[in-house]
């Protein structure tokens, strides 16, 4: 996969293409949709969100529309401007093991228009984790890798097993790349309230870092760096141990522009 | 929708924790409508409504942490927005009720509407304002018991004075609230805002900040 630059907007982050109307498309390599599941999911309730200095804690629960009512509105050209301004990259996940590969049957007609798929096994904010399961979750990439003819990416956290074992894995199976890392489950108090979720931004950096590093050692799979790049240097240092393409995500929400000013060390 | 930087005219102090910020640049919005602004306290943005105040474009800041003690310290913010849904009041006679920190978006709504608007406060302010302030929660319940006459009411202020300015006047007439939540992107990206209302999940950075009262309180 080409990426010009090689900059991606994480999923989840930037919604369903929202921020092009902050940012100059230009800069941006590829744009990951939410995560989109084979079931609506209503999401978690509130609050969902809190931010520190360091880190946002978000229990967001994957609120999407579900596949069925995605491919409506990619069918009814909902769509059809991101698609022209940016690559964009699909991701998705399920409930279960066999909602991953329904989601993906539904999607192989669709599958041209991406330039990827990401398939997220690594959400902390729902009740089933893939990663905890290896027998079953080679299964699984198995059975996507022949469903999909698409460039496959996995989303992989830090809970479940040794990062480069699961990227190993996955390239082992056919699979094109690797984005490193998710949130991971965190917990703020603010007073009397009580916030579980998934944390992210700087305090993810060098988490991140190492997982990077090892998953580039094992594997020759495309990384795409996710975990704290709030700024030039640190995307330096994602490139310097090994990542293909770096992610920006909750630096978004700090200032938008991010995006532009890392842009211009590819320009 | 846009980034933007906004440098500081004036700083009014209203109490001791509560003042109006103006700035020197004008951007286009409609009542309640707020922008996202960058502070160095925090990973995300915040949001603040816009509103007016001697004719400069115009925000309330009640300090209650740090990213509102940045805001009026300086004098230049970076922020995006307009963001949400302008409130488009329904007919007939209406009145705003908000707290100090919401008067140069009460100041806007005024201009625009012409409606009425009343300030409940916990102390005195420290400047003359061209609308009937009451200090004190018991006269701002009396207050709230006396209105008559009005086909709908907006309040605007911190979850507890909605609500219970809710409860008084949710018999008298249509109120609609502007709701709290905590938001990261402000344009509908991140779902961090969500409000369980009668009719589904409403995202308040794009549905609201304004909802109808009974959507969610019963
Ligand atoms: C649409 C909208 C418009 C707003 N407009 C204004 C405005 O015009 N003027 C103004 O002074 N404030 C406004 N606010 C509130 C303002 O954004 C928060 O007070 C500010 O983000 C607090 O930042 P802080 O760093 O000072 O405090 P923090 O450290 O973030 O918070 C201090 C305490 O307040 C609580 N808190 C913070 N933000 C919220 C929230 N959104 N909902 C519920 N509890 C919260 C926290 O849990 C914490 O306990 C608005 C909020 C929204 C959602
Ligand atoms: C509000 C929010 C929502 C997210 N939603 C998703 C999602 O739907 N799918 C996914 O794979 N990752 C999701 N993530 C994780 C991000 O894509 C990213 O991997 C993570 O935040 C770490 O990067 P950062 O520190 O740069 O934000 C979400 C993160 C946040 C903060
Ligand atoms: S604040 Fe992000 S969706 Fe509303």
């Amino acid at each position: 996969m080409e990426l010009r630059p090689p900059i991606v907007i994480a999923s989840g982050i930037g919604g369903m293409g929202e921020y092009l109307k902050l940012i100059d498309p230009k800069c941006i390599g590829a744009y990951t949709l939410k995560t989109i599941t084979f079931k609506p999911r209503h999401g978690n309730p509130p609050p969902r969100l809190i931010a520190t200095q360091n880190y946002l804690i978000n229990s967001i629960g994957l609120e999407n529309v579900g596949v069925k009512k995605f491919i409506e509105e990619l069918r009814g050209q909902v769509y059809d401007e991101l698609f022209r301004k940016v690559k964009v990259i699909f991701s998705f996940a399920g409930e279960n093991f066999e909602e991953y590969l329904l989601v993906a049957e539904k999607m192989v007609p669709y599958q041209d228009r991406f330039a990827a798929f990401e398939c997220n096994f690594s959400c902390p904010n729902v009740q089933f984790n893939p990663l905890s399961n290896p027998t079953e979750l080679k299964r699984m990439l198995l059975e996507l890798r022949k469903r999909l003819n698409v460039f496959l990416i996995a989303k992989i956290g830090i809970e479940g097993g040794f990062v480069e074992d699961v990227a190993k894995l996955a390239e082992d199976c056919g699979w094109n790349g690797v984005t490193l890392i998710n949130t991971i489950r965190a917990l703020h108090v603010d007073g009397e309230r009580i916030i579980a979720g998934g944390v992210s931004g700087p305090v993810l950096k060098p988490i991140a870092l190492r997982a990077v590093y090892e998953v580039r050692k094992r594997t020759s799979l495309f990384i795409i760096a996710s975990g704290g790049i709030m700024n030039e240097e640190d995307a330096q240092q994602f490139f310097k141990v090994g990542a293909s393409a770096i992610s920006i995500g909750t630096a978004l929400y700090k200032n938008p522009k991010i995006v532009e000013k890392i842009a211009k060390m590819f320009y | 929708m846009e980034n933007f930087s906004l440098t500081k005219h004036e700083l009014i102090q209203l109490t001791e924790d509560t003042f109006i910020v103006s700035f020197n640049e004008w951007i286009e919005f409609e009542p309640t409508q707020f922008i996202m602004i960058e502070t160095e306290t925090s990973i995300v943005r915040k949001p603040f409504g816009l509103g007016r105040w001697n004719k400069r474009l115009a925000i309330g800041v009640q300090i209650i942490g740090p990213g509102t003690g940045y805001i009026v310290q300086q004098n230049v913010l970076n922020a995006h927005g307009p963001c949400g849904r302008g409130f488009v009041p329904p007919g007939g006679k209406g009145a705003m009720i908000a707290t100090p920190a919401c008067l140069p978006m009460a100041m806007d709504l005024k201009e625009r509407h012409g409606c009425d608007v009343f300030i409940g406060s916990a102390e005195e302010l420290s400047i003359e304002i061209p609308f009937p302030l009451v200090v004190g929660d018991e006269p701002f319940l009396n207050l709230l018991r006396s209105l008559r006459g009005y086909n709908w009411f907006l309040i605007v202020g911190s979850d507890q004075m909605e609500k219970v300015s809710y409860d008084v006047l949710k018999d008298k007439a249509e109120v609609f609230v502007s709701f709290n939540e905590y938001m990261a992107c402000g344009i509908g990206a991140c779902k961090g805002c969500a409000k369980e209302t009668r009719t589904g999940l409403k995202h308040l950075c794009i549905d609201g900040p304004v909802l109808r009262g009974e959507e969610v309180w019963s």
